[in-house]
């Protein structure tokens, strides 16, 4: 069966069955992915997966269900399965019918061209980050490079039917210097001429180099320079707690703050994956609605959560199209640039810290927005203007509106984020943040 | 049921004709039902079936992986010529080349059987505990004066069936179900603001396990316990305290700072770029990290454990592994990659997450292996100190030296007895600072369940964290609002 064919029986199935509402979705996705450590391949990894994913609603009852074994037999099987649970289900509070189709979406999104999988370029992109990271300064260099190709067909009760077509490729790239001394660059691109193994290569062996001979960092308040992989975390935790779904929960530090200032005036944040050629870009939602930007802050002030239909109608508002059909999300997360750069914020501090990336960001409390995470990698004290030295083992102990509304500046330039902990494509700049708290260890 | 047998033996087989040294094909079917319940209201209920074939090989010293849920022979037979090929081309970036370490591996099926099947309880009556569960809770908060504004609450049953075979003679089935729920309560006080508890309950059993659990008195007990926290726990000065840590912190502790520290892939720099590196190197083996009575194991063999399994996902016999024993590195987890590297034996640390999942180097279950004190003879001994029953807030840094652990529930300690509860006591300290700071080891055990991720693309497999009570003297507890 083709990939609308098999839309086409699992969507007359659920109507035949009694589903008030379906939408069913064909994946296909070719993955290649390179991992390599201390300068060589540590593995080649390859995925060729097709699977369908139904789900149906009785009115205000939902069942999803995620199928590998698209025989017409085990599709029947699956439906039937699914509408009856739903038949049997207890009623959730709210009932939004599907939106209602056609939709006209962006030929610039649907149409996105295929990227070469060919092992032969990956390992030489590969290769690439390697030798520019060595040639840097970095003596071991580890990461991994990803290429998809994936193909998405939906068909939903509401009369949408598309295709479309996404192709990334991304690179992570760390480099060590020595033991305490390492730097993290990304590249993630959907076309092969955005894609810069080289420059991720030669920035992460640039900054291993930077942060040798580290001093242990102290403790306390200081102005921070969070580089584009830390400030991604943080706009990213924007993007994820944004969703009505978590506000819902009650486990959102945005809860009932739209229209408040959640954040510095020159902050604004906004889910975007109508621009053509990102990273995260891509025409159509959960539901099958046309995506589009949705500011999420707009000059510090919260404007909107996101939406899908269902949590829509229970906030008394409009969907976003970031279906996610239980937890709406964010897809492409831009945060608009400033007219700083890195220099100039250095220059301007007279004691401080520049962090160049983060890792293992936790709660004590969602809704508070209480938090804590580790600066990694390069990180450097700055002293009346420059940087001192390199420092190491402190850990951000803060709270997520707090640094939002401390934000002083932030860069023109801006970077593409996604990585292993930054799950959400983020485009953002550098931002210097005033009276960071900091941390460390006492025994 | 169809196990693909011959796919996987046709694999393998293929693989090694085209030239891999070693060559495994796995078949590995998970399914799933979810229900999710948030603020009493059900959302939605999934199902999934996860199934396909993966095949790794090692060819001209490279390592290959690959899975597809396309399961004819064609397909199969594609993946492996794709491989096999690929793992060609990344030899030419090898300068040294991978090996596995030889082993005995099995020919064995292992299983749980449930005493009650997962199909055996509807969706509906699934979802009636839920909510039983969500009023016990909302009810039990109003009684201490809290709002229990947030509840969400999933329950979540799955079947691993796994059949493996390699090139040098494994063939290992298994069939493991598992059922695990998460909650996160979120209760509030006008005057106090919120506070937050996370439950995480997980077994490999059956239906039994959600019985013995007992959810409705479970969350209500929870519910209490947090509505007092927010309402009644101080603030408390900074300082230098004897800490008694409970079981569920025990649990973080040990599987975080020795647990990861230990995988023998970290020390390789395997996971350099993204779950991080490790303070220990290959010669750390011997070295003094804490105090005498700390002895930290991994041990999948555990019935019922989340982290269960027999055999591991290179066909290796699994065993109990002594990561730290008597406050000294006493072994790594290996998989036969890194046992080859090490010159020593794998002791089955091998797991994928799914068909379509490289097996990778993992824990199963983390724990201090219990003493000889009882929690009142712990505590008896302390004349100024804290203890720090569960948490809300953890991170470490990534080679597993610098962590931070925040209380939630907590007491002050007085003169032997327990005290006032106590606000968010923060213990941010070091690896051997924590361990060396033990005094004492309770006779107790219990576990926590957990998803612990690693991995490119992630995995997050199951596994358990637990411990005893234990005593730690004079170390910094951090005091708060």
């Amino acid at each position: 069966l083709k990939d609308e064919d098999i839309c086409q029986f699992v969507l007359d199935l659920c109507r035949n069955e009694g589903a008030t509402d379906a939408v069913v979705m064909v994946m296909k996705n070719e993955e290649k992915m390179i991992r390599f450590s201390n300068n060589q391949i540590t593995v080649v990894k390859n995925l060729d997966e097709t699977s369908a994913s139904i789900f149906v609603q009785i009115k205000e009852k939902k069942v999803g269900i995620n199928v590998y074994d698209l025989s017409k037999t085990k599709l029947k099987a699956a439906v039937k399965k699914a509408v009856a649970t739903a038949a049997r289900s207890q009623p959730s509070d709210v009932y939004a019918p599907l939106p209602k189709g056609p939709f006209k979406y962006d030929d610039r999104l649907m149409k996105q061209a295929g990227i070469s999988l060919d092992m032969d370029i990956l390992v030489g992109n590969v290769k690439e980050a390697i030798d520019a990271a060595l040639k840097e300064g970095g003596n071991r260099i580890a990461g991994s490079l990803v290429g998809r190709n994936a193909h998405v067909t939906i068909m939903t009760s509401g009369d949408v039917f598309a295709r479309a077509n996404k192709s990334t490729l991304e690179l992570s790239v760390r480099a060590f210097a020595n033991e305490h001394a390492s730097g993290h660059s990304l590249s993630i691109a959907a076309k092969p001429e955005d894609f810069n193994p080289e420059s991720a290569g030669a920035e992460a062996g640039s900054l291993a180099k930077l942060s040798m001979n580290p001093i242990q960092g102290n403790p306390g308040e200081f102005t921070a320079i969070l580089g584009p992989l830390v400030f991604a975390d943080l706009a990213s935790q924007v993007g994820r707690f944004a969703s009505a779904f978590y506000v819902d929960a009650g486990i959102s530090f945005l809860g009932d703050k739209i229209g408040d200032t959640v954040a510095s005036e020159i902050v604004s944040i906004s889910d975007d994956p109508s621009v053509a050629g990102t990273y995260g870009a891509f025409p159509f939602d959960a539901e099958g609605m046309p995506t589009r930007r949705t500011p999420i802050i707009e000059k510090g002030v919260l404007r909107n959560y996101l939406h899908n239909s269902t949590t829509a109608k229970k906030f008394n508002t409009e969907s976003t199209a970031n279906a996610g059909l239980i937890v709406p999300r964010p897809f492409n997360l831009i945060v608009e640039q400033g007219n700083s750069n890195i220099e100039k914020m250095i220059s301007s501090i007279d004691t401080g810290l520049y962090l160049t990336n983060d890792w293992y960001l936790r709660y004590q409390n969602y809704k508070t927005g209480d938090f804590s995470t580790i600066p990694r990698d390069a990180m450097f004290l700055i002293r009346k203007g420059e940087i001192d030295k390199a420092v190491r083992e402190l850990r951000i102990s803060d709270n997520i509106l707090r640094i939002l509304k401390n934000v002083r500046e932030l860069s023109r330039e801006r970077k593409w984020v996604k990585w292993w902990e930054v799950d959400i494509p983020t485009l953002t700049p550098a931002a210097l943040v005033e009276s960071v708290r900091f941390t460390k260890s006492t025994d | 049921m169809v196990d693909f047998e011959d796919y996987l033996k046709m694999a393998t087989d293929l693989a090694s004709n085209g030239g891999a040294s070693y060559a495994e094909a796995r078949f590995q079917e998970d399914t799933f039902e979810s229900n999710l319940l948030k603020n009493g209201v059900p959302e939605v209920t999934s199902f999934d079936t996860k199934r396909g074939i993966s095949i790794r090989v090692i060819v001209d010293g490279a390592l290959g992986f690959g899975a597809t849920n396309r399961m004819n022979k064609k397909d199969v037979r594609d993946l492996v010529t794709k491989v096999v090929s690929f793992a060609k081309e990344a030899s030419r970036m090898r300068r040294s080349k991978i090996q596995f370490k030889e082993a005995t591996v099995g020919k064995e099926k292992f299983e749980i059987k449930p005493r009650i099947k997962f199909e055996s309880v509807s969706t509906e009556s699934r979802i009636e505990l839920l909510k039983e569960a969500d009023t016990a809770a909302i009810e039990a908060a109003r009684q201490v004066g809290v709002a229990l504004q947030g509840r969400y609450i999933s329950l979540d049953t799955a079947i691993t069936r796994k059949v493996i075979m390699t090139s040098d003679g494994a063939d290992i089935r298994s069939y493991i179900p598992r059922v695990s729920i998460d909650s996160i309560l979120t209760a509030f006080d006008p005057q106090k603001g919120y506070a937050q508890r996370t439950i995480s309950l997980g077994e490999s059993s059956g239906w039994e396990a959600v019985e013995r659990w007992n959810l409705p008195v479970r969350l209500k007990d929870e519910s209490i316990n947090l509505g007092q926290i927010l309402v009644d726990a101080e603030s408390f000065e900074s300082g230098r305290y004897d800490v008694v840590l409970g079981p569920e912190v025990v649990g973080i502790v040990s599987h975080e700072s020795a647990g990861h520290p230990a995988e023998a892939d970290r020390i390789l720099g395997r996971e350099a770029a993204q779950a991080g590196e490790t303070y220990l190197n290959k010669e750390s083996v011997g070295i003094k990290i804490g105090s005498e009575v700390v002895t930290v194991v991994d041990d999948p063999t555990i019935p019922h454990s989340f982290g269960y399994y027999l055999y591991d996902d290179e066909g290796v016999k699994a065993r109990r592994r002594y990561l730290i024993r008597n406050g000294k590195i006493n072994e790594f987890l290996h998989n036969r990659e890194t046992a080859y590297e090490f010159g020593t034996t794998s002791n089955a640390s091998s797991r994928s997450v799914s068909y379509d999942r490289e097996p990778i180097v993992r824990m199963a279950n983390t724990f201090v292996e219990p003493g000889d004190y009882s929690f009142k003879e712990l505590i008896e001994e302390i004349t100024n100190g804290i203890y720090v029953k569960n948490f809300m807030e953890w991170n470490i840094d990534d080679r597993r030296y610098n962590q931070k652990y925040v209380g939630l529930e907590a007491y002050k300690i007085e003169n032997g007895r327990m005290t006032k509860r106590i606000r968010n006591p923060v213990i941010e300290i070091t690896t051997p600072g924590l361990w060396s700071a033990v005094d004492a080891v309770g006779k107790d055990l219990e576990f926590s369940a957990a998803t612990c991720g690693k991995g490119d693309p992630m995995q997050g497999v199951p596994v358990w964290t637990g411990g005893p009570h234990i005593r730690l003297r004079g170390i910094c507890v951090g005091g708060s609002a």
